[in-house]
């Protein structure tokens, strides 16, 4: 086809009257087509099944990583229970100093402790 | 199952097959719409390995979107809302970002240029065309894409599009007018 007609061609598709169907099929008979290279369909398989698998992989750590948290998370709390219980048996209370430690201490002791005096 | 017995096989068949995991069920409708997906891309995007990522990233979100089909439409439909949707998304992504490097002059025309084709005379019919459309406004080009390359009439165009009628009408003569005028000066 001659590029005068093309461009005539070109501009009646856009008429509003005019068969679009028809025009389409006379521009990609002129030659006028886009296509994707070679491949490409194999290209997309790819991607998606072995985006699948890697997925599936994934899924599965995670799951892992849930199961060994919630195994530490179960053991801890079980371990501060201990802590808290041995504590009120030996300090008589749940008293922020006797949490840290400072039971039956006073300041001046501390401070005494400290400067050696 | 052999490959060419999918050929035979209906759309619904495809997509029934592909949700039980048949691969090459999914490799058929590649196969079947594939040139109508680059016939959209590639004619809003231009002929670069970007408008290659396009296009698979359109058969990719159908490929998790193909649960949700009802097969109410046509898949093809579904297919060319997708790729419509992607494209349209890359240019404002492209505007956004290339906005402020654009060196283009008012009277500068954006080349097409088509990797290989089967003779030079519909290579040269491809660029022209291309070239053309690259030079339309974007909001433009997507209308005459539709109604060009793929043939959909006003209304199929305006449903495609999710546009009223009668934007498609008026930007379709406002497309031709500028159409007139690009190709004078190609």
């Amino acid at each position: 086809m001659k590029v005068t007609d093309l461009k005539e061609l070109l501009i009646r598709s856009l008429d509003k009257e005019d068969d679009a169907e028809t025009i389409a099929g006379k521009l990609e008979e002129a030659g006028v087509t886009f296509r994707f290279s070679g491949g490409f369909r194999e290209k997309i398989l790819d991607r998606i099944y072995s985006s699948e698998s890697s997925t599936f992989h994934e899924i599965e750590f995670v799951r892992g990583l849930n199961f060994v948290f919630y195994r530490i998370a179960v053991a801890g709390v079980a371990a501060i229970v201990v802590l808290l219980l041995t504590l009120f048996i030996v300090q008589d209370s749940f008293s922020l100093n006797s949490i840290l430690g400072m039971g039956n201490s006073y300041d001046e002791t501390i401070f005494c402790l400290l400067t050696g005096n | 199952m052999i490959k060419g017995s999918y050929r035979q096989k209906s759309e619904d068949e495809l997509v029934k097959a592909t949700l039980d995991g048949d691969k090459l069920a999914f490799g058929e409708i590649v196969t079947r719409y594939q040139n109508m997906v680059a016939r959209t891309v590639k004619s809003m995007l231009g002929d670069s390995v970007f408008s290659e990522d396009i296009g698979q990233e359109v058969f990719i979100k159908l490929f998790y979107a193909l649960s949700d089909f009802r097969g109410e439409a046509k898949l093809s439909t579904y297919i060319q809302k997708i790729a419509v949707n992607l494209t349209l998304n890359e240019i404002k992504r492209r505007k956004r970002f290339f906005s402020m490097f654009s060196q283009k002059g008012n009277n500068e025309m954006y080349e097409f240029e088509v990797a290989d084709h089967e003779t030079e005379e519909k290579k040269e019919a491809s660029e022209l065309v291309g070239k053309a459309l690259m030079n339309l406004d974007p909001k433009f080009r997507i209308i005459v894409t539709m109604r060009m390359l793929h043939g959909y009439s006003t209304k199929e165009t305006a449903e495609l599009l999710g546009i009223p009628l009668g934007t498609v009408l008026s930007r379709l003569s406002r497309a031709q007018q500028q159409l007139k005028d690009i190709l004078r000066k190609i």
